[in-house]
């Protein structure tokens, strides 16, 4: 079904940094995120693409403008059961091993029977069983990378905001691993927003929004 | 580049920063208050001496010719405050005529004083009846002649004819074991009994009567000269007291040259009390030290709980270019700023303490240790940020460095065992120490030098050591195996997140294990030093009553006895109990003993016997034996030396009869061995059936009565002194005023008011462990759990795992520390002997402190713990983090 998950009229987020000087991230900022979606936000470093990111999650509050989840329930209810997180920096839980992580989002969704198993399994579909039971700090940046994408695709969550998720690999293994992830989404219409600076990524994606100053260009499903 | 550093420090390291600087100060606070409490309590025990010693110095005249001379050159000493003269006479014996009989006494001696000499030594002579001037009677002497007030006594002087002179009052000397010593006697020579027969005649009326005895037998007439030092010019620890005063009493022996002899009482008190000076010394160390040890260990766990952030933070500077030079300088400015504000916060708090202290005396506050303190807080805090910072700079590859979690591998002291040796060490150490009869401080009689066996402090030192390390070892081990102890043990807090709770606390094993160490040696010297304060306590309340009889006591004497005041006494409204107790003298061959009478039944209502004051079974058993034998006797352990007493053995004792006024022999059988008794003297005495002693003495006067308080002794003493101040001769006192007059000197030392402090220090370092530890851990991993929440935690789900950690904090603070400061306390109560007297029989455990203990640690870890709690909008800031 093709409905509309994340609605954003209007928004402005703005910092205030150490010496007192107010930034502004994002400028009137008006989009809208269907289920299925494959959307590319794309723009240079400095744009706002976490800070958009974040909004949408429900990670960060919108200094002014509105963002609705109409497609994805309560606020409360987000996360992790609507929308997957993956961040830019590597992100996972430095005491659990990678299944543990992988295994995190069903168990803090109280499916906690089996959550294991099935983390291990999403590891292998995603080539990554080997490093089951390796630490966060024995993976290389893009293996955490990889591992934190198993962890968002865990529990089947209608949206996945992946900020940079291929940043720390190299271009063939990044091409290899996005096409498994895409895989994975692909019978479950799951919608997923990419922040990205590969542009073989990004020509992958059915949409593309171009982060300019704070402004996003083309938000509008095509 | 390092005042940039610095900066970036204290806006994002402020806490760890501020933790420092706190535990630095908790050191310092400590050790300060520690050294101030010292000062102050060798200065009571040096002002508390000298004050209870009646004459200073006694110069004994060898010829009365150099009497003169020798008083100048006293008068001459800087430090003299006061020098009087007294004259003794040696007598063949008195005898007075009363109802028709005759009394006659053994010999004795009459003594004169010279003019003012009451003022200058007020305690040496105290009216009983009668006047206090003019011809004064010993109250024994006249118990045994049956005189008073305005009777004529004879004296039969030697040599000469006898003399008749008219008793003006009856007295009590207080100090006559000292008044009537032999002056130049070694000193391995027996202590001589003071004369039992004293008569104090005014200046000229001893001139007239003995000038005449003094040409015709000058060997039985004594000068001596009493001497009062200038007690604020001494200095103010007992040691350096003594040193003086004997320093300045050889000087004066030098200057005349074998003229004169002295006995040097000041500085035989002060020597006496070197030995409690150093015990007190001893027992600030033993209490105090491991308090400081452990805020020194606090200090370096807060340092070394950021040691990951630090290394990463290292690690990058290193791989831009910066020497080793330059980290440790960067280190040293962040440890300057912790140690300086940590020194400065200790020392105020320590000063501003002090001030609010009534006991604490002000001089002490200028102590030039002080400095030596504020210097150690400052080494604390360098150590604990340098050394750290150069152990990783100089032994780590920066790529190593900037791992935060890494696989754990045993350590070698683990693998050792190392807990478990040092605590067997510590046992073989307390066993040596038992084999010497716990004898850690030294002070030989007669000798400046003193010592203390401070190999006694290894057995606590190993003893903590070990049991950190054991804690350590057995809690790193059990958290990290993620067995069934410890998810039963998170459980409770995790719920469903049981697996996941305990797998992410088993990954942090070595620093759970740290936090749960801290705790517990935190928790361990708040028990321990609890549980030695209340046993402390307690002994010296026994130590207290067995001076004073009980709660109060009123004391009379054979011609004015309390006895017939007793029911009047017992229906005080503040009286529980009321029991007579006869007080009489016994001779046992040619030793004058006191002779205690009692109602073996009924002595129990108002004193406490311990078990520990009789010799070979205990005090209800002796009660019971003594109350089966009418005629049974409880003497000293000397007297069954010196007779050769078996069990069952008849003993004579010599008692005065009321009829005759004569000493006559009465048969006791030896039933046992008292070592102690209420009220009696710390020589050899005599307990016996009070209705026995009535019978074959014809009188059942009971010279005492004591009276045990329904609440506060010194409310019934002020009842008691209400109802009997007509009868001034009757001397009331409560159990509180025999605390402070008490043998052994360490009363002044205040323990309750040190202890009170380290108790709350304790209590302070117990919460800093748990909740600082805990705090600091949650602080540094801010990140992760604003990553839990980002990937659908909820607020109860986040706080399982904060819930977790304070769960084991707290439980294993508590139970490896209890059990540790259980066995601590039982380590210092039998190491520090000497300090009870008597020794306790069992330790005294305050329940209620150490329910308020666990009480403030667990609510340290709650406030952590609600601290720690993610707040809401922030999740983002904290994702950039890093």
């Amino acid at each position: 079904m093709d409905e509309t998950l994340i609605a954003v009229k209007g928004l402005n987020r703005s910092f205030t940094s150490g010496n007192s000087e107010r930034v502004v991230v994002l400028r009137d900022v008006d989009c809208e995120i269907r289920s299925g979606a494959r959307i590319a936000l794309v723009g240079p470093s400095g744009s706002g693409k976490t800070t958009l990111l974040h909004i949408l999650g429900g990670l960060d509050r919108p200094t002014s403008g509105m963002v609705y989840w109409p497609g994805l329930g309560a606020f409360e209810q987000l996360r992790p059961r609507m929308i997957g997180v993956v961040f830019q920096s590597p992100s996972l839980f430095p005491a659990l091993t990678a299944a543990q992580n992988v295994a995190l989002p069903l168990i803090l969704a109280g499916e906690a029977g089996g959550a294991e198993a099935e983390a291990a399994s999403l590891l292998d579909a995603l080539g990554l069983g080997d490093l089951a039971d390796k630490l966060p700090e024995e993976l290389s940046g893009g293996q955490a990378q990889r591992v934190a994408m198993a962890r968002a695709l865990a529990i089947g969550p209608r949206l996945i905001l992946a900020d940079e998720p291929t940043g720390q690999l190299d271009s063939v293994t990044a091409q290899l691993f996005f096409d498994t992830v895409l895989e994975v989404l692909e019978g479950a219409n799951t919608a997923l927003v990419v922040a990205t600076h590969d542009n073989a990524i990004a020509q992958r994606m059915d949409t593309c929004w171009v982060m300019d100053h704070g402004h996003v260009n083309s938000p509008f499903p095509q | 580049m390092i005042l940039i550093w610095l900066r970036g420090v204290l806006t994002h390291r402020l806490f760890r920063v501020a933790g420092a600087a706190a535990g630095i100060a908790l050191a310092v606070g400590l050790l300060a208050i520690l050294t101030l409490f010292l000062a102050s309590a060798s200065a009571s025990m040096t002002e508390r001496a000298a004050s209870a010693v009646p004459i200073d110095w006694q110069v004994q005249v060898v010829s009365s010719r150099d009497t003169e001379a020798i008083g100048k050159t006293l008068a001459q000493i800087p430090k003299v405050k006061a020098v009087h003269r007294a004259r003794y006479a040696d007598i063949a014996g008195f005898q007075a005529k009363t109802g028709g009989t005759t009394q006659t006494t053994g010999p004795g001696q009459v003594v004169t004083f010279d003019e003012g000499y009451a003022s200058d030594f007020p305690a040496e002579v105290r009216v009983l009846s009668g006047g206090g001037v003019g011809v004064l009677i010993a109250q024994q002497t006249a118990a045994n002649l049956h005189v008073g007030p305005g009777d004529t006594v004879t004296i039969n002087r030697t040599g000469l004819g006898p003399a008749d002179v008219k008793v003006a009052g009856v007295v009590d000397l207080p100090d006559a074991d000292s008044l009537f010593q032999a002056v130049g006697l070694p000193p391995q020579a027996a202590p001589q009994a003071p004369p039992d027969n004293v008569l104090i005649l005014p200046g000229a009326q001893w001139e007239g009567l003995f000038s005449p005895q003094q040409q015709a037998r000058p060997d039985t007439i004594r000068q001596q000269l009493h001497v009062r030092l200038k007690h604020d010019a001494l200095p103010s620890d007992p040691v350096s007291a003594f040193t003086y005063v004997t320093g300045m009493e050889r000087n004066f022996e030098a200057k005349v040259a074998g003229k004169a002899l002295v006995a040097d009482n000041l500085g035989s008190r002060l020597g006496a009390v070197r030995e409690d000076a150093l015990y007190a010394t001893v027992l600030f160390l033993f209490l105090g030290l491991p308090g400081v040890a452990l805020a020194v260990a606090i200090t370096f766990a807060v340092t070394s709980s950021g040691a990951a952030r630090r290394r990463i933070e290292q690690s990058l500077l290193r791989v831009r270019g910066a020497a080793t030079k330059r980290i440790l300088l960067l280190s040293a400015a962040e440890a300057a700023v912790a140690a300086l504000t940590g020194v400065v916060l200790g020392l105020v708090g320590a000063v501003l303490f002090a001030r609010g202290v009534p006991s604490l005396r002000t001089a002490a506050i200028s102590d030039p240790r002080l400095l030596l303190v504020a210097l150690a807080g400052l080494l604390l805090g360098f150590a604990a940020f340098l050394l750290p910072a150069w152990w990783d700079v100089s032994r780590k590859t920066a790529g190593a460095a900037r791992r935060s979690v890494v696989r754990q591998y045993l350590p070698l002291w683990r693998r050792l065992w190392l807990g478990v040796a040092l605590i067997v060490a510590a046992a073989l150490f307390f066993w040596m120490s038992a084999s010497t009869g716990y004898q850690i401080v030294l002070a030989p009689e007669g000798v400046a030098a003193t010592s203390v066996d401070y190999k006694a402090f290894i057995v606590p030192a190993l003893f903590w050591l070990g049991v950190a390390l054991l804690t350590l070892h057995l809690c790193a081990y059990l958290i990290g195996q993620n067995g069934a102890l410890l998810r039963a043990m998170v459980a409770p807090a995790a719920g469903p997140l049981t697996t996941i709770v305990a797998a992410a606390l088993s990954k942090q094993s070595g620093r759970l294990a740290i936090g749960i160490a801290m705790t517990a040696l935190a928790v361990s010297f708040a028990v321990s030093t609890a549980i030695f304060n209340t046993t402390y306590n307690a002994q010296a309340r026994v130590d207290a009553e067995l001076m004073n009889g009980s709660d109060v006591t009123v004391s009379g004497t054979s011609d004015r006895p309390a006895g017939p005041h007793r029911a009047i006494l017992a229906s005080l409204p503040e009286a529980a109990f009321a029991e007579p107790m006869q007080h009489r003298f016994a001779y046992v061959g040619a030793d004058l003993q006191d002779l205690y009478g009692i109602d073996p039944a009924r002595i129990g209502r108002v004193t406490s016997l311990s078990d520990a004051y009789f010799s070979g079974g205990n005090a209800v058993d002796t009660m019971k034996r003594l109350a089966a034998s009418p005629d049974g006797v409880l003497v000293s352990e000397e007297t069954v030396q010196d007779f050769q007493l078996q069990q069952g053995d008849t003993i004579n004792l010599r008692l005065l009869s009321a009829k005759d006024h004569q000493y006559h022999a009465v048969p006791f059988k030896f039933i046992g061995v008292a070592r102690e008794f209420p009220t009696a003297p710390k020589d050899s005495f005599l307990v016996a059936n009070a209705t026995y002693v009535a019978r074959t003495t014809g009188t059942d006067v009971s010279e005492y009565v004591l009276l045990r308080a329904k609440g506060d002794p010194a409310m019934l003493a002020r009842e008691a002194r209400s109802v009997l101040q007509s009868y001034p001769s009757l001397k009331i006192t409560d159990v509180g005023q025999a605390a402070h007059l008490i043998g052994s000197s360490l009363t002044a030392v205040d323990l309750g008011g040190l202890t009170t402090i380290e108790l709350g220090f304790a209590v302070l370092m117990a919460a800093a462990a748990a909740g600082l530890m805990l705090a600091l851990g949650f602080v540094e991993r801010r990140r992760n759990f604003a990553i839990l929440d980002a990937i659908g935690a909820k607020p109860w789900q986040l706080a399982s795992f904060l819930w977790g950690e304070g769960i084991l904090v707290v439980a294993g603070g508590f139970v490896f520390g209890s059990v540790s400061g259980i066995v601590t306390a039982w380590m210092l109560v039998k190491l520090l002997t000497g300090v009870f007297d008597p020794p306790p029989e069992a330790l005294s455990v305050p329940w209620c402190y150490l329910f308020a203990v666990l009480c403030f640690v667990a609510g340290s870890v709650v406030a952590a713990v609600l601290l720690a709690r993610p707040s809401a909008g922030h999740d983002a800031e904290h994702l950039r983090d890093f």
